[in-house]
């Protein structure tokens, strides 16, 4: 178990060791035939690994595939019951002009997931006349603003996100870009990579190769 | 024959004899398996196809068809593997052929009475581990446990100093898919109920994937491949960051499965960075298959095993590519409870695992019987079979659910979407009918090659023979 330290990028192992694994690869006849070859990683490899760990962080975060949040619907339960709407003939009409509004006043609004959202998220004019009581119900309430609750099927439901803490100690129920699961993701990811490098480079340098026997 | 192994002394039963009795086994299995799959879509393409009796109506049949394909089929194609390959890697014999046959023995029984209590309605109604909880307990202590004992003693009493990859899978596989199956029934044992039951179900079926039947699988081709091209294995050193990437992200990830239920939103996050973070274990596999099998390709066409074993590798890149997307925010509420997942659930286990299991039962069976196949031509009809059979079925759910997922989001009424998904419904008949189809060749292939196969010389390798005959 000899260790060296000076060249890590070289080898974690002292000559000895690494000679006395590549003999063992050589000449142990594991099954008949068997043998582990002592190849390094190949670049393209490597590359792909890395652009793995990027993506799983890049395409798992808060900006993609979020549940429709109750914000979402606040124009459309704001013009529902107008002149405007009222006239329209069908729900089909009511719900064209009403989507065309909240995409309207959307483009305006900070948030700019909140159109895509809208897009990804339709409804039709029965899920609104459920939802629209809810709706009115937590404007009235100050606590936590539309964003913070999550629409799941019929019912509006405060969300499961553990956010910032604001000034007044409630802590908010919106995804922070610090979410406590990338986090752990990262020392995970973190410890993972330091271990192949300690496992990887503890084995002889890929410039040398098992003497196999014939057989 | 059985009956005079069992009772009498280890040293007096022939090598491999638990080998074959797993690997007749689990081709049976096989066959009652995908026949029962094949008479499931019957019921799904054709609703009027025996109605009227509860023991055929689809609740009862559809967990029998899914635990008889993993816990008979898979499972027992992988203890198989694991009594000829462990020995055969370690220089040495069987730990004890006796006690291999005595698993096989309760695996068959305990099989039997559990597939029999399901299909009578007995059940815990939790997917992936459907048994009555007495069940769990003699699969966990009857068949897993034994079957780790007499693998890692195996590998303990090797006559090598080093251990190859594949017997670092099987060994600390065995002793891992009992951890799961004890924590991942606890449920039942303790009486969870809501999300604590739905987790810990979900982490049960994960892990069974995550943590036995696709690492093992992936360990038969870091023994099959090497054996049948004549190469070694490419790198030792992809080898470990394979088994230590499955040992890290695969375990992790369970609550990806429930991306819609009420579990704190941040195990969500870290779930689906670690569900894609499942691609590197993946990519190690395929890359070092791929690159062991150099200025070997010609036997992809030529040799059967090879065929089977390269068909499953090559299907571990749809798998992963779409396992690791799958179950990201962004996808997961599209696909979510669609077919989609039926077809991605069938690309694991019908495609890569099936595939790669096939081959080395196919060749532990001729090793072991110390005979050559007896028609190349059957084993190859078994090949195409299952493999048409399998990308017709794969195509059509996979097609099925993303009309699915669209009227799900969109609202669509559900009758439509039943018209809409009929052709592909039958589809999937067809294709699950040609793997069922497949299977009876590939069973009476290997009884007749138990019976009247030619015989191999001594020290000769059947895929060594191949234009002998």
């Amino acid at each position: 178990m000899g260790w060296k330290m000076d060249n890590p990028l070289y080898s974690l192992s002292d000559e000895q060791e690494q000679q006395d694994i590549l003999k063992k690869w050589g000449e142990e006849r594991m099954g008949g035939l068997i043998h582990p070859g002592n190849n390094r990683l190949p670049f393209p490899l490597t590359f792909l690994i890395a652009l793995i760990i990027l993506t799983a962080f890049l395409i798992t975060m808060p900006i993609w595939g979020q549940r429709p949040t109750a914000e979402l619907y606040k124009v459309h339960v704001e013009l529902m019951n107008t002149p405007e709407v009222e006239r329209l003939a069908t729900p089909e009409e009511k719900m064209k002009y009403l989507d065309a509004e909240a995409m309207k006043r959307s483009a305006s609004h900070p948030d700019s997931r909140n159109k895509g959202q809208l897009e990804r998220h339709p409804i039709y004019w029965d899920d609104l006349l459920n939802l629209a009581p809810q709706i009115i119900e937590l404007q009235k309430q100050t606590k936590y603003p539309l964003d913070n609750f999550t629409v799941v099927g019929d019912k509006i439901v405060l969300a499961n996100f553990e956010g910032n803490i604001r000034p007044d100690g409630v802590r908010e129920r919106l995804q922070p870009w610090w979410d406590k699961g990338f986090t752990i993701d990262v020392f995970y990811v973190g410890y993972y990579c330091l271990w192949m490098v300690i496992m990887i480079k503890r084995l002889p340098h890929f410039s040398k190769k098992p003497q196999v026997p014939a057989y | 024959m059985l009956l005079k192994y069992l009772t009498g002394k280890n040293e007096d039963i022939p090598a491999g004899s638990s080998a074959i009795f797993f690997g007749f086994s689990s081709i049976f299995w096989f066959v009652v398996g995908t026949g029962l799959g094949s008479f499931n879509a019957a019921k799904l393409a054709f609703p009027d196809f025996v109605t009227g009796t509860e023991l055929f109506a689809f609740g009862h049949m559809r967990q029998v068809h899914v635990l008889a394909v993993i816990v008979g089929w898979i499972s027992m194609a992988f203890a198989m593997t694991m009594m000829y390959m462990t020995p055969a890697l370690g220089n040495t014999k069987l730990w004890s052929e006796k006690l291999g046959l005595w698993t096989g023995m309760m695996w068959n029984i305990g099989l039997s009475t559990a597939l029999l209590s399901l299909w009578i309605g007995i059940t815990s109604g939790r997917e992936y581990s459907d048994f009555a909880w007495p069940l769990d307990l003699v699969i966990l202590l009857g068949v897993i446990t034994p079957l780790c004992v007499n693998v890692i003693m195996t590998i303990a009493h090797r006559r090598t100093q080093g251990i190859y990859i594949t017997n670092w899978f099987f060994g600390s596989c065995t002793f891992m898919v009992g951890i799961v199956l004890l924590v991942g029934n606890s449920p039942e044992y303790f009486h969870l109920t809501g999300l604590s039951e739905a987790y810990l179900t979900w982490w049960n079926a994960h892990n069974l994937l995550g943590l036995w039947i696709t690492p093992v699988a992936a360990a038969i081709a870091y023994y099959t491949i090497p054996k049948l091209t004549g190469n070694p294995l490419y790198s030792h050193r992809i080898g470990h960051m394979h088994f230590w990437s499955i040992i890290v992200f695969y375990s992790t990830p369970a609550s990806h499965h429930i991306m819609s239920s009420p579990i704190p939103e941040w195990l969500k996050s870290f779930a689906s960075v670690e569900g894609v973070l499942i691609l590197i274990p993946a990519v190690a596999f395929v890359a070092n298959i791929l690159l062991t099998m150099k200025g070997k390709w010609t036997l992809f066409v030529e040799n059967i095993e090879t065929k089977f074993s390269m068909t499953g590798v090559l299907l571990a890149i749809p798998l992963n590519m779409q396992g690791g997307f799958q179950q990201t925010r962004s996808i997961n509420w599209y696909i979510h409870g669609t077919g989609w997942i039926v077809a991605h659930a069938h690309l694991a286990l019908l495609g890569m695992s099936t595939f790669l299991e096939i081959a080395a039962v196919y060749f532990g069976l001729q090793q072991m019987l110390k005979r050559k196949v007896y028609s190349l031509a059957l084993a190859n009809i078994h090949y195409w079979f299952v493999l048409i059979g399998f990308c017709i079925y794969w195509i059509s759910m996979t097609i099925a659910g993303l009309i699915q997922g669209a009227g799900k989001i969109y609202e669509v009424p559900y009758i439509d979407v039943v018209i809409a998904e009929h052709p592909y419904m039958i589809a999937r008949w067809v294709g699950g009918t040609m793997v069922f189809t497949g299977n009876l060749v590939w069973l009476f292939n290997m009884w007749m090659t138990a019976r009247a196969g030619t015989v191999l010389p001594e020290g000769r390798y059947a895929h060594e023979l191949a234009y002998e005959r």
